[in-house]
């Protein structure tokens, strides 16, 4: 048993001096020299990140990154994140950055850097038509559906306190799933997507009632990547001024790409 | 939102793949670990029998994602980077290796003191008086816990979306997400499970049977 040990113990060392920790691209210059770029997406925000009927990654997320990769030069390596694992893999230098949707908050400012918005998402409540919703403190007394973790749970949260039940769903389908089957009295989510998902279930009787707010969203870095935060906002600002970006929004939104502000 | 179309369910199928494949991996990693785990836990110096208990404990007593997570996220904060494979097939073995540990402990705990005192008396070593006389024995108390917790671990594998795997619960997600279907979408994943759990269940009886048959008198 000792010897088997001793032996254990030898293997765990010789695994630690053996793999080195590979090289980690900081800057422009070791991303240009390695060739490729790994940029961490999300598939399953419909239209942000979808699997496309192929079951690949798409959306409008994802083709900023190829275009961001097109500027850059290099090939582009999607990896496909969820909400919840998309810091870990960015701070562990799992991936070099991350175009996931992800609105730009002072709180997450603290962990990670994120470039001048290049996109925002709307974020609408929905409810029956019998529903006399105007503001959020007609949701009070209400039970309303949100996806965990996300903006409007925060805002919710905090404006309502204990005056709104939340009911906190996985993703995004639950949650508009949800509103159809009665669990909840009314959502807060996506505007589009739930603009479509009710149209094609007319029978729900489900509309909007107001926007909760528009969210500006940041292609995220790590807080030590000043020379690729650079380079990164140098493209949303050149894309945003030759139309590519508008183009890649009226695709996807089928509306122009909103006034965003910068900073 | 999209149609749901003949390609995604093959897609889920070959996802399921690493549903198979992480399952394998861990079954026997866990039973390499586990069965060191459970001769230690039965060793008769105190020394291997609490380090059993320990490993035991912390294994049982924290959450299987927060395991996987931490193996694969902390190899990179210490500078030690697994990768996804090697970071799931660790997490899942050294999980399991906890929970078969204790089922096969009991197992041998079940073999009747007697049988292991008449080993001794005939003068049989630890290793051929374990392989001879009491792991057989062990074996048969052991087969149903074993395979109840194996087709567990089979449905746990879905964790390891966490660590970028897509595996057949995740590829569901997936699909879901892009064409809100989940009746059809998480009843194909549901039905792919059943294929990979229902057989097991059912070797397993057998086997039971056959051994049972072999010890009648």
């Amino acid at each position: 048993m000792k010897r088997l040990f001793q032996i254990l113990a030898a293997a765990v060392l010789l695994a630690g001096l053996s793999v080195l920790r590979p090289a980690e691209a900081q800057t422009i210059d070791e991303i240009l020299s390695r060739g490729t770029i790994n940029i961490g997406v999300l598939v399953d925000l419909p239209p942000y990140g979808i699997l496309n009927a192929q079951q690949e990654p798409d959306g409008y997320d994802i083709e900023v990154a190829k275009l961001l990769g097109g500027y850059l030069g290099v090939k582009v390596n999607l990896v496909p994140l969820t909400s919840p694992n998309r810091i870990p893999f960015l701070l562990t230098n799992k991936v070099d950055l991350i175009v996931a949707t992800f609105g730009i908050t002072p709180e997450r400012a603290k962990q990670v850097m994120f470039s001048i918005p290049y996109s925002a998402i709307e974020n609408v409540v929905f409810a029956g038509k019998d529903k006399k919703i105007a503001g959020i403190q007609d949701l009070k007394g209400l039970r309303v559906g949100v996806p965990r973790g996300t903006v409007q749970d925060v805002i919710l949260s905090k404006t309502l306190g204990s005056a709104v039940k939340l009911a906190r769903f996985d993703d995004d389908p639950s949650t508009y799933q949800a509103l159809l089957t009665g669990q909840v009295d009314a959502i807060a989510e996506t505007g589009l997507t739930g603009d479509k998902f009710y149209d094609s279930h007319p029978e729900g009787g489900i509309e909007r009632k107001f926007t909760l707010l528009q969210q500006p969203n940041g292609i995220t870095m790590r807080k030590d990547q000043f020379n690729l935060h650079q380079w990164v906002n140098t493209f949303v600002y050149f894309t945003k001024n030759n139309g590519e970006l508008n183009a890649l929004y009226e695709k996807w939104f089928q509306k122009p790409l909103p006034n965003l502000p910068v900073f | 939102m999209r149609q749901l179309n003949l390609g995604d369910i093959e897609f889920l199928l070959l996802a399921a793949r690493w549903t198979i494949l992480l399952s394998l991996y861990a079954a026997i990693g866990g039973g390499i670990v586990g069965l060191a785990i459970a001769l230690m836990r039965t060793s008769t110096k105190a020394t291997l029998r609490w380090i059993a208990i320990v490993y035991i404990r912390i294994f049982q007593g924290t959450p299987l994602l927060l395991q996987l997570f931490l193996v694969f996220f902390g190899g990179d904060m210490i500078g030690v980077p697994l990768g996804p494979w090697v970071s799931a097939v660790l997490g899942f073995s050294l999980n399991a290796g906890a929970f078969l540990g204790e089922i096969w402990r009991g197992a041998i705990q079940a073999v009747p003191r007697g049988q292991i005192e008449a080993a001794k008396a005939l003068g049989l070593h630890f290793v051929p008086r374990m392989l001879r006389v009491v792991l057989p024995q062990a074996l048969r108390v052991a087969i149903p816990p074993t395979v109840g917790f194996v087709v567990n671990l089979i449905k746990s594998t879905s964790l390891a979306a966490i660590i970028g795997f897509v595996e057949v619960t995740r590829a569901g997600q997936m699909l879901n997400n892009a064409t809100f279907r989940p009746f059809v979408i998480f009843g194909v994943v549901s039905a792919i499970y059943f294929v990979l759990c229902y057989p097991l269940t059912v070797a397993s009886r057998r086997l039971e049977r056959r051994l049972a048959l072999a010890t009648k008198r």
